[in-house]
C-alpha cells in the first residue's frame, strides 16, 4: 500500500509527488523575542507520535502550495481532518 | 522451534527489583547490557523487549559493517567497531560470520569525487585503510561494474575500504543474548514498559505489562521507538524523525560481487551473500512513519539502480523484501545522553541506518557510562545538547533532498 495525499487544489495524488514538511509545530516563533533554545525547540524538536499526527505537506511535483493534513503514521494513511481543525484553519 | 529458543536464552524469573534495566532487545540493548554484567561486575540487570529478541532494526539491517564515515567524532568509534567483530566471535564462542570483503562507494561526478578524497583523507588520518580509486580500477576490483557512459549517471570512480565487510546480523543478537544470559542478565521478551517512574529528578521504578519494576537506572535503547518512548514517558522530545527503510534479495546466483557496492547517486548498496543472493537496500520513505510496508515503487527503483551499474542482473527476480525502520537525526550521529535531564535515565537512540555496525562498540562504552556515571570521551560527542547549540556534525554535507551529487 502506498500513501496518496489530497493536495487543496489538486486533490487526491500519490505521496511520491509530495515533500514532507514536518510535524505541524503551531506558528514560527516570533523574531523578537527569539532564543536559541526557542529555535531549537522550534526547527529540531519532534513528539515522534505512533499514530496521529497534523503534519506540513507541499506538493512539490505539483502546484507548490503548502498544507496541512492529519496522517496515521501507524498505517502511513492520510485520515480526514476533524471539524474543529477545518473552522480553525480556514 | 520453541524449545531451542529456550534453550539458547533459559527462563529467567521476573524479579521485582534490577540493577538496571535495559529497554529494548536489539543490539544497543543487548550489547550494553552483555558488557556491564562483563565489564563491571553488574549482573543484575533486565532486558526488557516488547516482541522477541532482534525483532526491529536488529534483524533487518543489511548487515554492512564500514568505518569510512566522514568526521573525526564518528570515525574513532566506527573504527573500534570493525576491530571487535573478531574478538567478540571467538569472546561470544559464536560465529558472527563475519565476510571481511571491503566496501566499495562509487562516485558518479566530480563533486562526489571531492566529497570522498574528503572522506579517504579523513579516514586515513585516522589510520583507517581507505583509498581513491578510479573508474578501471573499481573494474578491477568489482569486473561486473559498468563503467561505460551508458548509464545516466557513469561510473567517476570509488572509494575503496578493505577493512568492512558483512557481519551475520542474527548470529550477533543470539551470540550478545546467550552472553548476556551466561553473565546472568535477565532477558524478558513480550514485555512492554508502559512508564518509567520519576521522583525528586531520579529515575524509581519502571511499569511494564507484566509488573513493576524497581530500579536506579534505565536506558533507552528502543531503537526508532526511543524517541516517542521518551515524549510519552518523560516528556522530552528528541530530535528524530522516524522513517521506514527497505530492502530486498535477489534469487541466488553464481558470484560475481566480492564487495559491498553502494552508490550515493543512484541510492543503492548492495552485496552478496554467502547463498548468492544479492541483498540490496535503498534510502529511506520521504515520509515519517511506524510500519514496515514495502512499496512498488521502491522494488522499482532498486531494479533501475541495479541493472544501471550491473546489467548483468537483468532478468534477476527479487525473492524477498521486508521494511526496518530508521530514527534519523538532523545530521545522521546519534543521541547518546546519561543522568540528563533526569537521573539515571539514559539514552541511546538516532542511529538511523548505522545502528547495526556501531551496535558492539556502543554497547562497550554505554556500559562504561552507566556503571561510572561518566561518559567515555568517545561517545562525548553525541550529546542531544549540540542541537541545541546548532553546531550539528558534518557527517553528511546536504539533508533530506536527494541528487546525484550527494
Amino acid at each position: 500500500m502506498s500513501l496518496t495525499i489530497t493536495c487543496p487544489i489538486c486533490g487526491k495524488r500519490s505521496g511520491y509527488e509530495f515533500r514532507y514538511g514536518g510535524e505541524d509545530k503551531g506558528p514560527r516563533p516570533d523574531e523578537d523575542e527569539l532564543t536559541p533554545e526557542k529555535w531549537f525547540d522550534y526547527t529540531h524538536l519532534n513528539t515522534c507520535i505512533a499514530g496521529m499526527q497534523k503534519e506540513w505537506w507541499c506538493h512539490r511535483d505539483g502546484c507548490g502550495t503548502w498544507f496541512k493534513i492529519y496522517r496515521d503514521t501507524r498505517t502511513i494513511g492520510e485520515v480526514p481532518l476533524p471539524v474543529e481543525d477545518k473552522i480553525k484553519d480556514a | 522451534m520453541v524449545f531451542k529458543h529456550e534453550q539458547l536464552l533459559g527462563k529467567s524469573r521476573f524479579r521485582s527489583s534490577y540493577d538496571a534495566v535495559i529497554i529494548g532487545g536489539g543490539l544497543h540493548g543487548l550489547a550494553t547490557a552483555y558488557y556491564l554484567a562483563k565489564d563491571h561486575g553488574i549482573n543484575n540487570v533486565a532486558v526488557i523487549e516488547k516482541r522477541y529478541i532482534g525483532f526491529g532494526g536488529a534483524g533487518r539491517n543489511t548487515a554492512i559493517v564500514r568505518a569510512n564515515q566522514r568526521t573525526q567524532e564518528n570515525l574513532p568509534l566506527y573504527q573500534e567497531a570493525l576491530k571487535l567483530w573478531p574478538l567478540l566471535t571467538r569472546e561470544l564462542d559464536f560465529n558472527l560470520m563475519f565476510y571481511n570483503c571491503g566496501n566499495l562507494n562509487l562516485a558518479h561526478s566530480d563533486a562526489a569525487i571531492k566529497s570522498l578524497r574528503l572522506n579517504v583523507s579523513s579516514a586515513q588520518f585516522h589510520g583507517i585503510d581507505s583509498r581513491l580509486l578510479d573508474a578501471k580500477e573499481c573494474k578491477t576490483l568489482v569486473p561486473a561494474l559498468d563503467i561505460s557512459d551508458r548509464p545516466r549517471y557513469p561510473i567517476f570512480g570509488g572509494m575503496y575500504h578493505p577493512p568492512g565487510g558483512i557481519v551475520r546480523h542474527d548470529a550477533v543478537v543470539w551470540g550478545l543474548a546467550r552472553g548476556c544470559i551466561k553473565h546472568g542478565v535477565h532477558i524478558h521478551q513480550n514485555t512492554e514498559v508502559t512508564d518509567i517512574g520519576v521522583k525528586n529528578g531520579k529515575v524509581e521504578f519502571i511499569e511494564t505489562t507484566r509488573g513493576k519494576i524497581k530500579t536506579e537506572k534505565v536506558l533507552n535503547a528502543a531503537g526508532a521507538y526511543s524517541a516517542a518512548l521518551a515524549y510519552q514517558m518523560l516528556d522530552i522530545r528528541m530530535p528524530i524523525s522516524v522513517l521506514t527503510i527497505q530492502a530486498m534479495v535477489t534469487q541466488p546466483l553464481k558470484p560475481l560481487m566480492d564487495h559491498v557496492v553502494s552508490s550515493g547517486a543512484y541510492h543503492v548498496y548492495a552485496n552478496q551473500t554467502l547463498k548468492g543472493e544479492i541483498a540490496t537496500g535503498s534510502h529511506m520513505d520521504p515520509w515519517p512513519n511506524y510500519t514496515t510496508q514495502n512499496t512498488a515503487y521502491y522494488i522499482k527503483h532498486q531494479a533501475e539502480a541495479l541493472t544501471e551499474l550491473f546489467p548483468c542482473l537483468k532478468g534477476a527476480k527479487f525473492m524477498r523484501i521486508w521494511g526496518g525502520l530508521a530514527d534519523m537525526t538532523p545530521d545522521m550521529a546519534p543521541i547518546i545522553d546519561g543522568n540528563d535531564p533526569v537521573e539515571g535515565y539514559f539514552v541511546d537512540c538516532g542511529w538511523g541506518y548505522f545502528g547495526f555496525k556501531s551496535s558492539a562498540v556502543t554497547g562497550k562504552y554505554m556500559a562504561r557510562f552507566m556503571a561510572t556515571g561518566q561518559c567515555p570521551a568517545i561517545l562525548k560527542p553525541f550529546t542531544r545538547q549540540r542541537f541545541e547549540k546548532h553546531r550539528l556534525m558534518g557527517e553528511t554535507a546536504a539533508l533530506v533532498e536527494f541528487s546525484p551529487n550527494n
